[in-house]
Parts: structure tokens; C-alpha cells; sequence
């Protein structure tokens, strides 16, 4: 049975002919001996024992395998028109087919069959190409040359064009003369941007702008407010308890006798400072710590409060009244009274002034 | 529907759902075909001619809009997002787009799938000799989009991914890392570019492992030129484009039909 096989083969492989061809085999010739390999013990086509060997088997499989990888593996190799290795490949498989009885290895027959059928068309569609050739490589080193690479003086074949500097312009220059090629719609965008886009940017800056002077503002702050506490009401509070002192030390010289209010607020060589005495006797009497009366002839006096003597706070019988002066009436004063000095002696912070 | 849904393995699930986004869209498509010329007269008389001439406005602002990806436009969308209630009027409200698109843009309103229905926004105008197409710099991708595309087309329209791979290592663009002007290759080549209709990336059947290959997508047909592509090509390898007498029979039959 095996002979009748290998003859119709041989005569199939006659006229098979060209060598880019196929090796033409016939596939329901193929088919048709399969289905007598399936049939185990079936009249006629019997399997012979040489053919279900086991290791004769594994063997025939074995070297299909290898047919395979090796047409898998040299796949770029067997599509090169200049050779027949797709030939010698199909004539070593058809050597093969020959001792193949069982459906498994025919599988691997049909499977190496597939794979050959496939770099067959494709050798197939490379010559259906009349006029030049194209080829890739000499396409990309022209592109490269285009694009404008410089080439190392020591080109040396094929690396030439992997060694060399490709300007960074290169893609840009290969866009611009390509875009000839389509006919692209531009893209629509608006000419002025997005309308929501211009807000932001702006808050941002005036918001930085506000922050800055603030800070230093506020570093300022305190310091210039503590002098000025300083100066301001501590010093009256100092000036009035100070004046204070003086009159209680007059008076305890003479209990009885009480003293002439202008005797004691003017002083003699300063104006201003005579202001501001009446200005802090003014306080002693706000808050009741000196009283002021006329005396019997009219002229007012005051004397410092005992403790006891009035509740402070108490809603007394409220006096007012506005005094003021004017450098006239200052020097009337003195001359009037007679007075040599002032009653107060000048402070030091204020004698600063004046 | 929603349990049948849960019943399925994961891998056709996701067949099932992708049948059930394609079946919403052609209930939305189905619309535009099932309505009968009386309708579309009454519907006609329904609408002033004021809100016709705001709807076809909406509709060229759509797709200019969309047309900025440069991803194609589906039917189904300009009818679910603009047109809406006046479908029954698509095909003027499509007629006056694509005059207005012609007459005030000077571009062309191409529908590539007639069987999807989708379209794209190409240039009317045929760039000139020697004048530069555009004030703005070019887009790198557009010379790696042109050495595909010329690959593809000098090798007879067909071939396998490696070999775009090869070529573009050639040029110093490898796949696998990051390329300064193009970042991620592979994703620019076979997803964007794709997306967008240049290209086609299909499986090549009975490969194992599987392999693609590449051919010019319905874009690519519309929109570039095979002529100016092949006088291109002639210019680089100082030929004639006439010695690849294939290639140019193939670019003069295109250039005369569009």
C-alpha cells in the first residue's frame, strides 16, 4: 500500500514543474488516504505493523516539528524569490508522508502544510509586481538623507545610517513636505481662545498685589501703636497721679488753708504747660480725688479729697464747667497773683517740649 | 436582557454588549431610514425656515468641533446630540451642511462608510505647488503617518506589521520605547491612527502568536493623494514615478476618481 502512495507522489512531483511553485500535491488525493489511515483494521488498507510503532511514530513527529520551526524560524528566508528552500522544504515533508499512517502526525503534516501555503502566496504576491522594485531600506536611507542626517565621514555600509546626527527639526521638515500630500481640513479652533479662559489670571494678580502691602502693614503695627500708648495715655495717667502728689504734699503742709487753683495750675514760664496742668487737674476733678470751691472772694480753690470724704461713683450733684485760657489772660494771671514759680514742678519727659 | 447579560462568561459579554451599543446606535440610525417622503414633506412644512437655517448652523459647528481629533463623525451622533426632533428632515438639514461647508469653508463633508454612516471633513482645496499648505508648523505625525502610508502602498496595499516596525526602527523610531516626538509608537500607529481612519490594523488569520497587518484606512482613500504620494516617492529615490508602472497606474485611477 505504501508503494502505490510513493508512485502517485512521484508522478505528482513530475509535473509539478516551475520552482516557485508549490510542489503540488493533491489535496483530496491527500484526503482520501487519511480517511484509510483512520480506519483500524478495516478490510483491506490495514495498518502494517511498521507503522504502529511507537518510536517510529514519535520519530516521524518529531522531525515534522522541526520542519516546522525551522520554516517558522527562516520565515523572511523562505520568501526570498532568489531561492527554493519553500521547495525543499515540501519535498522533505512529502518524504515524510510517506510513513505517516495515523492521524496525529498526518495533523502535523496538515499544519506544516498550512504555514507553506502561506509564504507561498506571499512569495507569489512579490512578483506579481511589474516595473522597479520597492524596497524599504533604500526608502528609509532616502528619508534619512531628506530629513537632513549628517553622516559620519567613516560610513561604513549598512550602520551608516544608525550612526549620524538626525536634526531635531527632521520630522518637521518630512511634515511639511508630506502635508502636500492630503488634503487635510485645517482644524477649526476660535481665533481668540475660549472665552472662560481670561478670569482666572486676573483675580490671581490682584490678589497677590493686596496681600503684599498687608503684611507689612500689620509687622508695623504694633510696634508704632505701643509707642504711641506709651506716650499718650501712660503719660497723662503719670502726669495726673504726679500732680496729684504735689497738691496732697502742699496741703499736708497747711491742712486748713486751700490752695488758689490758679496759684497752683499756672506756671509762670511756660504757657503750654500751664494748658496742660489745667488739663490734668481737670481729671482729679472728674474722678473726685480734688475738689474745687470759691472761697470768699470768689476766686476758686481746691484741695485734695479724704478718702472717706466722698464715695466716688456716687451720682453726686454734678458741676461742670469750661475753663480756658489764652496766653492774655495767662499773664494777667501772673501778674494778677504775682506768681514767681510754678507750683508743679516740670517733668522730665515733658520738659522736652515747650 | 440584563440577566441573560450575567449569565454569559466574561469574554461574550462583552461581545453581547458590544452587539447591544452597535443595536442602540442602529435604532438611533434606524430613524433616519425609516421615515417615508410624505413624512419628510410635513415635517418640511412643520419647521420655519429660520429654525432649519439655526439647525444646519448647529450641525456645521458640530462637526467642525469634532472634526478637531480628526476622529470621523457618526450619523447617529449628529442626530442624538443636534438634529434631534427634526430627523425627519436629515437629509436637507445634511444638504445645506455640506453646501455651507463647501461654499463658506471650502471643505467637503465625505461620507467614507455609506453602510456606517460616518464622515469626515476634508480640504476642497488642492494644495498648490511650491506654496507652503499651511502658516503653521508641521505635525511630526504627519511624515510618520506618510512613510507608513507609502510603505503600504508601494508594497501593493497590504503588509505585515513587522515590516512598519522595521522601517520605522530605520528611521529611529522604535516601537518599544518612548520616542521624543511621538511618545508611545505603537499606541500613535495602531490605535490613534486607526482611530482616526488612517490606517487599518487587522488580524492576520491562522498566525500563532497572532500577527496584524497594515492597509490604508477609509480616511487615508479620501484624503491623500496616490499621485502626490508616488511623485513624492520618485523624488526621494531621484526616479520617475512612472518606473513603478503598478503603483502608477494605481495612483492616476484614484486621482481621477475622487
Amino acid at each position: 500500500m505504501s508503494d502505490s502512495r510513493r508512485r502517485s507522489r512521484g508522478s505528482q512531483e513530475e509535473s509539478a514543474g516551475t520552482s516557485n511553485g508549490l510542489g503540488g500535491r493533491n489535496r483530496s488525493e491527500r484526503a482520501c488516504d487519511m480517511g484509510d489511515e483512520d480506519d483500524t483494521g478495516a478490510g483491506p488498507s490495514a495498518i502494517s505493523e511498521e507503522d504502529d510503532d511507537p518510536t517510529h511514530r514519535r520519530e516521524i513527529r518529531s522531525k515534522y516539528r522541526d520542519l516546522i520551526n525551522h520554516v517558522q524560524q527562516n520565515r523572511e528566508d523562505m520568501l526570498n524569490p532568489a531561492n527554493n528552500k519553500l521547495t525543499d522544504v515540501l519535498e522533505e515533508a512529502n518524504k515524510l508522508f510517506a510513513n505517516v499512517s495515523r492521524a496525529r502526525e498526518a495533523a502535523l503534516d496538515a499544519q506544516l502544510l498550512v504555514l507553506a501555503t502561506d509564504i507561498g502566496k506571499e512569495k507569489a504576491s512579490q512578483l506579481r509586481a511589474e516595473g522597479s522594485a520597492f524596497d524599504p531600506s533604500a526608502f528609509t536611507e532616502h528619508l534619512l538623507s531628506f530629513m537632513g542626517l549628517n553622516r559620519f565621514e567613516d560610513e561604513s555600509g549598512q550602520d551608516g545610517n544608525l550612526e549620524g546626527y538626525l536634526p531635531q527639526s527632521a520630522w518637521q521638515r518630512l511634515a511639511k513636505r508630506s502635508e502636500f500630500c492630503f488634503k487635510t481640513a485645517p482644524s477649526f479652533h476660535y481665533i481668540l481662545g475660549s472665552f472662560l479662559a481670561e478670569p482666572p489670571p486676573l483675580r490671581q494678580r490682584v490678589e497677590r498685589q493686596r496681600k503684599a502691602p498687608s503684611k507689612e502693614a500689620k509687622r508695623m503695627m504694633p510696634t508704632q501703636l505701643k509707642k504711641m500708648e506709651e506716650s499718650n495715655l501712660e503719660a497723662t495717667e503719670r502726669e495726673v497721679e504726679r500732680i496729684l502728689q504735689c497738691l496732697r504734699k502742699y496741703f499736708a503742709h497747711d491742712p486748713k488753708e486751700p490752695i488758689s487753683y490758679y496759684k497752683f495750675v499756672i506756671d509762670p514760664n511756660s504757657f503750654s504747660r500751664t494748658v496742660e496742668n489745667i488739663f490734668h487737674m481737670s481729671f482729679l476733678i472728674r474722678d473726685g480725688l480734688v475738689k474745687m470751691n470759691l472761697d470768699k472772694y470768689g476766686l476758686p480753690c481746691i484741695a485734695p479729697v479724704k478718702k472717706g470724704e466722698v464715695e466716688l461713683g456716687r451720682a453726686a450733684v454734678r458741676h461742670q464747667c469750661v475753663i480756658s485760657i489764652n496766653q492774655e489772660t495767662w499773664r494777667e494771671i501772673i501778674d494778677a497773683f504775682d506768681i514767681k514759680g510754678a507750683f508743679i514742678p516740670p517733668s522730665e519727659v515733658l520738659s522736652q517740649e515747650g | 436582557m440584563s440577566q441573560r447579560k450575567r449569565a454569559v462568561t466574561a469574554s461574550q459579554s462583552k461581545t453581547k454588549r458590544r452587539s447591544q451599543v452597535s443595536l442602540d446606535e442602529d435604532d438611533e440610525d434606524a430613524n433616519f431610514s425609516q421615515i417615508t417622503s410624505s413624512q419628510v414633506q410635513r415635517a418640511r412644512e412643520h419647521f420655519t425656515t429660520d429654525q432649519l437655517d439655526r439647525k444646519v448652523a448647529e450641525v456645521v459647528q458640530f462637526i467642525l468641533i469634532k472634526d478637531q481629533k480628526k476622529i470621523p463623525i457618526r450619523r447617529a451622533d449628529i442626530g442624538k446630540h443636534v438634529i434631534k426632533e427634526y430627523k425627519a428632515i436629515y437629509s436637507e438639514i445634511i444638504n445645506r451642511v455640506c453646501r455651507k461647508f463647501d461654499q463658506v469653508f471650502g471643505l467637503k463633508l465625505v461620507e467614507i462608510d455609506p453602510k456606517n454612516h460616518i464622515y469626515i471633513l476634508i480640504n476642497k482645496l488642492e494644495p498648490v505647488n511650491g506654496e507652503p499648505v499651511s502658516m503653521r508648523p508641521g505635525n511630526p505625525k504627519t511624515g510618520l503617518l506618510f512613510v507608513i502610508l507609502s510603505v503600504i502602498f508601494m508594497k501593493g496595499g497590504v503588509i505585515k506589521e513587522n515590516l512598519v516596525w522595521n522601517t520605522l526602527k530605520k528611521l529611529r523610531v522604535d516601537p518599544g520605547e518612548k520616542h521624543d516626538e511621538f511618545g508611545d509608537v505603537k499606541k500613535v500607529v495602531t490605535d490613534e491612527f486607526v482611530r482616526q481612519k488612517y490606517l487599518e490594523y487587522v488580524k492576520i488569520p491562522h498566525t500563532e502568536p497572532v500577527e496584524y497587518e497594515f492597509r490604508w484606512g477609509l480616511r487615508a482613500e479620501k484624503e491623500v493623494s496616490k499621485l502626490k504620494l508616488l511623485e513624492f516617492v520618485g523624488e526621494l529615490f531621484d526616479q520617475d514615478p512612472q518606473s513603478w508602472t503598478q503603483q502608477f497606474r494605481e495612483a492616476s485611477a484614484a486621482e481621477t476618481s475622487s
